[in-house]
């Protein structure tokens, strides 16, 4: 187990400076390691606090900004937007509908990879699947994206059809339905493909984890395999999901370029999935594909939404961090009691 | 995936964005691998320029990419000591914004300086500010896919169509424009560019000024309409025109393959052109209109309204590339404007015809861009 050093070891991790053999001496080679580890960790903090310190300054002269009146925000992408927050609103929107929609697609899909991997497939197949929903997390988004263009694009136009036709009263799948298939349903299948292998990874791991005891106690009372996995394996998963829910949720959250290929968007609000005339753009899609034409003071706002972006992100992440330490704890004071 | 790896990833994806960004910008100079044939053909400049030696940065509009990557290749077997770096995903804006930075040599762009920009760059050109030199010719193509069908197109059809005011293929407007045509019982999906562009700017110019009742949106890189698909970039559209059935898109002519395109028609008359290079040569001839913003300036506005010839096609697509008049040092002063004189020479606008199919500038304006290029200092 491998998912976090807290989460690695039954037993206690020594603590530096303990179990070595002879307290006053130091090898040179233990000091230098130790500043690199330390330089490396230090520099994380640099750089996010790097990253934060120029997106808010960046941002500011948006932020500062008359929206109304600036020329510079006159035409183009921010063209007729009263201000920012009427700027940002529907691209937030857009973000988390994408990535709820992908979640909802996606993390059934992934939890039961996960669940094969760890408690159904046959010893030697186990790994090599693991390497390949692994390989999956490998492949770069603008492959995602062209792969979804040429030929998921396409391949769902019958289904979008039938969804349309049957359900249209449903508003999700009211029309009109899109006949290049760039819609909000092409791209949330997309973004449930990314972020597939990133939470069965960790959910697979958490599932490994499951004490052999409770399980074989299960499976003594009688139970099947998949009552064994509802009484022994999930509950005390519950909390490491969610955890890797919400990471596979921060990657949807950010992902640009397989978004901005096949995402026919507008500045809107929306709940339509079927058509490509009416979907809500998505901040990172957005911030790649008007950036290079944008005046400075348009680049500027454009960082602003990215920042926006950033802070709920970093939120998201943090929940899940949180969700993640937690369960962690919970478990081990479940296992001392 | 590793929790514990997470803000380490994040660090070195963000690396390796850096190295790819930086290999992108040096990879676009030999990117132009057909250019290097048509090289041979430039051999009267070879005694000038084969004596030159450095490296010009530049970056700006993707829609030039194709035959700036033609005219590296052709210039650079010349001179081998050159190398040029033409960086296209910045887009016009970006271009500019980094040209003016002082990061860039000349930049490319579809809109040329705003008088605010032309003053901006003062500061660093010195009084003599700054040449918009239009140095790529090509033509808006009307892209659709209509399996069996020929389309002619009037202006005041294309306005309805690109602003949803014709929703189905037999419209009566549309089957008046193509006697004979079997119009099939099909709604219209009209596709755009999702990503802000010069070809976006120059196809509403052309459809503001030529329908101004019909089409209200002044020029603009963004698509103004809503309800239409929009895709990113060029190829983008192309795509996704080929791949719809019953769609209607615009590009920059050189970039739609093997889509069809629609012939429009030239001023209010009935009488409908197609693309072609000559068609686009022809239309600047007739329709430039200089509006120099300095001494040598070579700034145009396009009055889409004067094309009426039957030669002309009537949607050119015009692109500048942007000097100082005054660089940083003599030496890249020189180099510089070697590469522009080369790019507006006969030589150079028949390799970006061949290699980047846009259109040859009229022999005036070559000679002009010359002229003004010899107060680069």
């Amino acid at each position: 187990m491998t998912t976090t050093p807290t989460m690695t070891a039954p037993h206690r991790v020594p603590r530096p400076g303990e179990g070595r053999p002879e307290p006053g001496r130091r090898r040179a080679g233990d000091t230098v390691f130790r500043w690199l580890t330390t330089g490396s960790a230090a520099s994380i903090i640099a750089i996010l606090a790097g990253v934060t310190v120029f997106l808010i300054v960046t941002a500011l002269p948006a932020l500062t900004a008359d929206w109304r009146t600036a020329p510079a925000l006159a035409g183009g992408t921010t063209g007729g937007v009263g201000s920012f927050w009427r700027y940002v609103a529907p691209l937030l929107w857009g973000t988390a509908w994408s990535s709820l929609l992908a979640l909802i697609l996606g993390t059934p899909v992934a939890l039961g990879i996960a669940l094969y991997v760890s408690h159904y497939a046959p010893r030697p197949l186990r790994r090599g699947l693991g390497y390949l929903i692994d390989l999956l997390a490998a492949v770069p988004s603008v492959v995602f994206g062209l792969w979804g263009i040429f030929v998921l694009r396409p391949a769902i136009l019958p289904l979008q059809d039938w969804l349309n036709h049957n359900l249209s009263w449903i508003p999700l799948f009211a029309g009109p339905v899109s006949k290049t298939g760039s819609t909000m349903l092409a791209a949330a299948i997309i973004l449930a493909v990314m972020i597939i292998p990133i939470i069965s990874s960790i959910a697979r791991e958490i599932f490994a984890q499951t004490p052999r005891l409770h399980e074989e106690a299960a499976l003594a009372l009688g139970a099947t395999r998949w009552e064994m996995i509802r009484l022994a394996v999930l509950p005390q998963a519950r909390r490491g999901i969610v955890s890797a829910t919400l990471l596979g949720l921060g990657r949807a959250l950010g992902e640009t370029m397989a978004v901005a290929l096949i995402l026919s968007p507008s500045l809107l609000f929306s709940v339509k999935i079927l058509t490509d005339t009416a979907n809500p753009q998505t901040v990172a899609a957005n911030l790649a594909l008007n950036f290079p034409e944008s005046t400075p003071l348009q680049r500027d706002a454009l960082i602003a939404t990215g920042l926006v972006l950033f802070i709920i992100s970093f939120a998201v992440n943090a929940l899940g961090r949180l969700v993640a330490g937690r369960a962690e704890t919970g478990r081990r004071k479940r296992g001392a009691a | 995936m590793r929790l514990t790896m997470m803000p380490g990833a994040v660090g070195a994806v963000t690396l390796a964005t850096a190295l790819a960004l930086t290999g992108c910008s040096a990879g676009a100079g030999a990117a132009g691998g057909a250019g290097t044939q048509a090289a041979h053909s430039t051999g009267d400049t070879a005694a000038t320029t084969s004596t030159l030696g450095g490296t010009i940065t530049a970056g700006g509009s993707s829609a030039q990419a194709n035959a700036q990557a033609a005219w590296t290749a052709a210039f650079q077997a010349q001179a081998h000591g050159v190398t040029i770096n033409y960086d296209k995903s910045q887009g016009s804006g970006g271009g500019v914004v980094n040209w003016l930075n002082g990061s860039y040599d000349f930049a490319g762009t579809d809109a040329g300086l705003t008088p605010a920009q032309q003053k901006q760059s003062q500061s660093m050109c010195g009084a003599g500010g700054a040449l918009n030199l239009p140095v790529y010719l090509s033509g808006v193509a009307v892209v659709y896919h209509l399996p069996g069908v020929t389309l002619r197109l009037t202006s005041a059809t294309v306005a309805k169509i690109f602003t949803k005011k014709i929703t189905r293929w037999n419209d009566p407007a549309i089957a008046a424009d193509n006697p004979g045509q079997k119009l099939p019982d099909e709604s219209i999906t009209v596709v755009s560019r999702s990503d802000a562009s010069g070809t976006t700017a120059n196809f509403t110019n052309y459809l503001h000024q030529v329908q101004p009742k019909l089409w209200p949106y002044p020029a603009s890189t963004t698509w103004p309409v809503k309800g239409t698909s929009g895709q990113q970039g060029g190829s983008g559209v192309v795509g996704t025109v080929l791949s719809g059935k019953g769609t209607i898109g615009y590009a920059d002519h050189s970039s739609i393959g093997q889509a069809a395109s629609a012939a429009i028609q030239v001023g209010s008359g009935s009488t409908f052109v197609g693309y072609s290079p000559r068609g686009a040569t022809r239309a600047f001839d007739t329709a430039a209109r200089p509006a120099p913003q300095t001494s040598g300036d070579l700034f145009t506005d396009i009055d889409y309204t004067k094309i009426t010839s039957a030669n002309a096609y009537p949607i050119p697509l015009l692109s500048y590339d942007v000097v100082c008049t005054r660089l940083a040092s003599p030496a890249q002063a020189k180099l510089t404007a070697a590469y522009l004189s080369f790019v507006a020479s006969d030589t150079g606008q028949k390799v970006a015809a061949k290699n980047a199919g846009s259109a040859p500038l009229p022999a005036s304006i070559q000679r002009q861009i010359a002229h003004s290029l010899a107060s680069v200092k």
